[in-house]
């Protein structure tokens, strides 16, 4: 309870004086039970105003102040450093907007003036209900976790650990690398992939300040920003990564050599159980794949596993056991990436009809020359080489029926193949693209189509209905908006441009993170202009294909401004906690768990006492915004300085 | 202010649309405003090979108000009710359901109806079916009527007059 | 036993008969039993491109005196079926529309009320009856007869209305057809139209469209080509020789309702299932005698 209130008013400049009578005002402030002195100055926010409150509070012994200015939005931050440095709690502060919310908003001097009076009033019956309130500080762990190991997740962990920070690189596959890895050549600059891939591969592999856990599984999170406490499950590779040195025996040995689809050869190659998934693996280590493994499936291989045979390192290791380990960082960036849509689910276009109807991803395994074909063209069904070429841009996307944005790589990839497929296939195999826009948005992107028309290459513009196999063909009716005619495409490979999914197990995800999905499935961010890396969670980022699909470029770029964000945090040793968040009041919560469904930061759990349960708020990760006060149906749920007791009064006072 | 297509100074008949449009609307969620297109109807129009029917052409010309082009071409009459267009659109625009409202409004503004279409009506109107019972051949060429095949017989409606009569009353009905 | 109302639409009980005897034959050893419909109508569909609002009611009316039975409705033509099941679902969703059409009803004495579940052929073979219990009446396997399947396009399109099948890979056929012992492979021209519905204005056209997918089917070497549908059945069997004509090929390609195929798979006599109405020459594969 307060009962010394000092009363200032700022004129500013005229924007108040002009409309709302100070005199009167002040006057009528003095009036008000409480209110001790009650003092003007035209500009409340200068260096004198701040002086005069300071020094009101000192000779008057103030213990709380109102002031009647403009938006809290505007001042309200300075002036409670201004009431702290003269000896007040800094939120036993309460302003009366009377510029936005009056002089402004009106015309009439008297009325306004009146009005001012009401805010006034209000804002004093508040200010004699305020309580002091600490700003607590929590220690900041300086260690961050990414999650992701493709180009996004590389650029993130280096450029952290480089600002002198340790990070943990958390990746699912046995080895980084992503998408990227699996790539030929870049659009538009037409880079080796792996050529500027793998040195970044190696300086993650040899940073001090980076701990590669490969072949791990985030499981579980608990915390908040600052400090979190995570569960890795690393999970059991039968290779003992001290000993194995990458040689490679063990896979050329293996009873099921050749026998087993390539994930990173987008089931075009074929591997062994036991398998580093492409020669520039980082860590260059092998993995048994305990799904397929005779001895880990069937207890027993042949007459003996040949990869212990091979192996000269005796680096094999069936006795292995996933382990769980945990880790304490302050921030985590995720950078999952994407999957691309299964074209199955549009069986029009034949995916599961032909082997010759493949994706750009196996399209770019058949390009690279470390490839399941050395960089061959073949079509799959027969082996032999195409002599046409047919793409479809836009599968699946852009499309009602399946994922309704844009993928916007489809369009590149398939004029990057162009080049490519002419370089190794001579100019003039006939290459066919039936697209319905061409997307070329970013930098040198645009140039590079105009390369590609130029390069004896068939636009069709619009869209193939179906793919149909035809013999030993595929045929393709498209009508073609150019010419305003039909045309039936023969041609030995479709090639499909599938949209761009999040990962499979993108929900599971979001639940062990408490970050949101977009309704496309993406995770979420913050705000889509603002604050495209911050999630609603605090000290939680987002950075590459897993936020929306997007080329590699922009991919570092949101990598590295995510790495700043959180390098941000981890350079402080403290953070300051927001004192005005919410609260449960224990005897009225009723356990309903409405306020959980509201919170967008995830800040409230609930928690078990005894056999009743309660909400309970996370003061780490709540942000102030009030949804679960308004939203809690027994009251229970109260905010410092908004409390009802502290509400009501202010707005009886005012109406 | 106005559209005017020059080529046959036909005017953008924006009323008719949004007539057209809510009517789909009402039938089958999406309209023909979403359109973008891609021609993937036109792709594999089932009709368009043989008679020239472009769907994406009759919704481009819908989302432009030139009806009246429409109307009076007997390209509308040669769609087959296939549906391919409507399963496949990517943006759920379906061209069978326009040229469903443009043939019901050409008939209902009195242009000539093609074909048996009114015999099957008129038949329709008195016996309630398309057709009536017949008697068919066999492959060794014998006649065989319902009763010589041992099927019951059929019932069609039997207060003809008032069927006839709510039928009549509902055909000046919109949908 | 399950009850189901037959609504047998036009076409069947006008002039494809041996769909109708098949059906009878058929449904009732698999433990469906049939409930003829009195005062049924035209469903509306093949009028719908005069005037939609028509067909919109006069399958209502039909849904409404079936309604009456408290059964639900068998429609063995998949157009009929699209039609009620058309109609159903603009009634259940719109009450405006609902209100107006039991209006004009209400004339005949009649509601619409929205509780029958409308069912076709393939819903009762595969979904109702079941492939196993299929596979248990089969006395006659098709030794490997390898078939072409024609689903017709309104048993599967649009789905957004809710069709018996997968509008892109439908394979209830398939499975029924394999129950029984025959082959059916996948050919290209699976889902194409069979025209019949220009056989009201363009007719040469439609013809066209069926001698043409025909002859793919023939090139293919199917052994035979099963429909389930009325009207793509006059196209593919009863007018096959004039479709040949048009397209200017000799087409022999033998022609079965599947529930004639099943009918003598399971036994029963050819006469009873109306094999000699067909007209296409399915004498040729010798399938079950007199
Ligand atoms: C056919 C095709 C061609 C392309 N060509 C080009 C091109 O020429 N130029 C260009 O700029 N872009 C191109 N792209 C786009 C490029 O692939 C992406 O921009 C880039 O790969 C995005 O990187 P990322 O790190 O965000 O995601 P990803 O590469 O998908 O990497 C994500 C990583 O996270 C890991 N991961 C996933 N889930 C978890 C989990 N739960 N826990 C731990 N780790 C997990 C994955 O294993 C993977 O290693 C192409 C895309 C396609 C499909
Ligand atoms: S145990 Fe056998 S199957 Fe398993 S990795 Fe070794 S050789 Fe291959
Ligand atoms: S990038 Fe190109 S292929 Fe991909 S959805 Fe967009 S327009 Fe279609
Ligand atoms: S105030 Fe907002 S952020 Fe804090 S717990 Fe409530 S809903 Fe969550
Ligand atoms: S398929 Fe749909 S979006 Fe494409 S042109 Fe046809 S109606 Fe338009
Ligand atoms: S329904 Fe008509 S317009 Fe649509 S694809 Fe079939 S024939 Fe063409």
């Amino acid at each position: 309870m307060s009962n010394k209130i000092g009363f200032f008013v700022c004129h500013c400049g005229i924007n108040i004086s002009s409309t709302v009578d100070i005199k009167e005002l002040m006057e009528y402030a003095k009036t008000l039970d409480g209110v001790v002195i009650s003092k003007d100055y035209k500009y409340m926010c200068s260096d004198v105003g701040a002086n005069l409150i300071k020094d009101s509070i000192k000779k008057h012994n103030l213990d709380s102040v109102v002031i009647a200015c403009c938006s809290p939005r505007m001042h309200e931050h300075t002036f409670r450093g201004v009431v702290e440095a003269g000896g007040v709690n800094a939120f036993n502060l309460e302003i009366a907007n009377i510029r936005e919310q009056c002089s402004w908003a009106h015309e009439n001097k008297n009325l306004a003036t009146e009005k001012a009076k009401a805010l006034v009033r209000g804002a004093v019956a508040k200010a004699k209900l305020l309580e002091s309130l600490e700003t607590s500080k929590i220690k900041v762990t300086p260690k961050a976790l990414v999650i992701g190991g493709g180009i996004a997740g590389i650029q993130a962990a280096l450029d952290i650990a480089e600002e002198g920070h340790k990070v943990y690189l958390v990746e699912k596959s046995p080895s980084i690398g992503g998408r990227m890895a699996q790539l030929d050549k870049t659009f538009p600059t037409l880079d080796c992939s792996s050529c500027i891939l793998t040195p970044k591969m190696m300086e993650v592999a040899n940073h001090p300040n980076i701990e590669l856990l490969s072949y791990s599984e985030v499981i579980g999170i608990e915390g908040s920003i600052g400090n979190y406490n995570v569960k890795v499950k690393k999970k059991a590779r039968f290779v003992d990564m001290d000993k194995c040195t990458g040689c490679g025996d063990c896979m050329v040995a293996c009873r099921l050599k050749d026998r087993i689809s390539s994930e990173f050869d987008e089931g075009i190659g074929k591997r062994s159980a036991i398998y580093m998934p492409f020669p520039q693996a980082v860590p260059l280590k092998c993995t048994i794949d305990a799904e397929n493994c005779l001895l880990l499936t069937r207890g027993k291989c042949g007459t003996g596993p040949l990869c212990v045979e091979a192996c000269d390192a005796d680096a094999i290791d069936f006795k292995q056991k996933d382990e769980e380990v945990e880790l304490n960082v302050g921030v985590i960036v995720v950078a999952t990436g994407y999957d691309l849509l299964d074209p199955t689910s549009l069986h029009e276009y034949g995916y599961s009809r032909s082997d010759d109807v493949i994706t750009t991803l196996e399209m770019e395994r058949l390009i690279s020359s470390s490839g399941p074909t050395t960089g061959e063209i073949i079509r799959p069904s027969n082996g032999e080489k195409p002599k046409s070429i047919t793409y479809v841009l836009c599968v699946g996307s852009r499309d009602e029926t399946e994922c309704t944005w844009c993928c916007r790589i489809g369009c590149m990839s398939a004029l990057k193949h162009v080049y490519l497929l002419k370089e190794k296939l001579g100019e003039d195999i006939e290459i066919n693209i039936c697209y319905t826009d061409i997307r070329s948005f970013g930098k040198g992107y645009e140039e590079f189509y105009r390369k590609i028309r130029g390069m004896k290459t068939n636009f069709f513009r619009g869209r193939p209905s179906e793919v149909r196999k035809s013999g030993d063909h595929l045929t393709i009716d498209i009508f073609d908006t150019t010419t305003n005619k039909l045309f039936e495409i023969k041609t030995d490979l479709v090639v499909l441009a599938p949209a761009l999914v999040s990962r499979a197990d993108a929900t599971d995800f979001t639940r062990i993170l408490r970050i949101s999905q977009s309704i496309d499935g993406f995770f979420l961010e913050a705000h889509p202009k603002l604050r495209p890396i911050d999630t609603f969670t605090g000290g939680v980022f987002i950075a590459g294909c897993c936020q929306s699909p997007k080329d590699i470029q922009d991919s570092v770029a949101q990598a590295s401004g995510a790495a700043a964000r959180a390098a941000n945090i981890l350079s402080k040793k403290e953070l300051e906690a927001e004192p005005l968040i919410s609260y449960v009041d224990e005897d009225l919560c009723s356990g309903c768990s409405t306020c959980l469904s509201v919170c967008a930061y995830n800040a409230i759990e609930l928690v078990k006492d005894g056999d009743k349960s309660q909400a309970k708020v996370n003061e780490a990760l709540c942000m102030g915004c009030g949804l679960c006060v308004v939203t809690c149906p027994s009251g229970a749920m109260q905010q410092h300085g908004y409390k009802d007791k502290q509400l009501r009064p202010m707005i009886e006072e005012t109406v | 202010m106005g559209i005017v297509d020059l080529t046959s100074m036909g005017e953008s008949q924006v009323k008719l649309r949004n007539e057209i449009n809510e009517r789909l609307s009402r039938l089958q969620d999406e309209i023909s405003d979403y359109c973008y297109q891609c021609a993937k109807c036109t792709s594999g129009c089932e009709a368009h090979k043989l008679l020239e029917l472009e769907p994406h052409k009759i919704v481009a010309l819908l989302k432009r108000g030139l009806i009246d082009e429409m109307i009076n071409s007997d390209v509308i009459w040669t769609c087959m009710s296939c549906f391919k267009c409507r399963e496949r659109c990517p943006q759920k625009v379906a061209p069978v359901e326009i040229l469903f409202a443009l043939k019901n409004m050409a008939v209902a503004s009195g242009k000539q109806i093609p074909g048996n279409y009114t015999a099957m009506l008129q038949s329709v109107l008195s016996i309630g079916l398309i057709q009536d019972v017949k008697s068919i051949t066999t492959r060794d060429n014998k006649t065989k009527s319902r009763s010589d095949l041992d099927l019951p017989e059929i019932s069609k409606p039997t207060d003809s007059t008032k069927f006839q009569m709510i039928l009549s009353k509902l055909a000046v009905e919109k949908v | 036993m399950k009850s189901y109302v037959l609504y047998p639409g036009c076409v069947m009980p006008t002039e494809q008969y041996a769909y109708e005897m098949s059906i009878r034959e058929v449904l009732p050893l698999l433990e469906i039993k049939l409930v003829d419909l009195k005062d049924f109508s035209c469903c509306g569909e093949p009028i719908k491109s005069v005037n939609q609002m028509l067909s919109l009611a006069l399958s209502a009316r039909n849904i409404a005196l079936a309604e009456k039975e408290g059964l639900d409705i068998f429609a063995p033509c998949p157009m009929c079926h699209l039609a009620l099941s058309e109609s159903k679902r603009i009634l259940d969703s719109d009450p405006a529309m609902n209100e107006k059409i039991n209006k004009f009803l209400a004339d005949e004495g009649l509601t619409y009320m929205g509780k029958s579940v409308i069912v076709n052929t393939l819903d009762l073979l595969h979904d109702i009856v079941g492939v196993e219990n299929i596979k248990k009446l089969a006395k006659k396997p098709l030794n490997e007869l390898k078939v072409a399947t024609h689903y017709g396009c309104h048993l599967i399109r649009p789905s957004e209305i809710g069709r018996p099948d997968d509008s892109e890979n439908p394979q209830k056929m398939e499975k029924i057809l394999e129950a029984i012992g025959a082959k059916p492979l996948d050919y290209p021209e699976k889902l194409d139209c069979c025209g019949g519905l220009l056989t009201a204005n363009l007719p040469e056209s439609a013809l066209t469209k069926t001698g043409q997918k025909l002859q793919k089917v023939q090139e293919q070497g199917f052994d035979a080509f099963i429909d389930t549908c009325p009207w793509c059945h006059r196209q593919y069997d009863s007018k096959q020789t004039k479709a040949g004509e048009t397209v200017a090929a000799k087409l022999e390609v033998p022609v079965f309702y599947l529930t004639q195929l099943l009918g003598l798979s399971f036994g029963i006599s050819s006469d009873k299932l109306g094999l000699d109405l067909n007209l296409s020459p399915v004498d040729k594969l010798n399938l079950g005698g007199k």
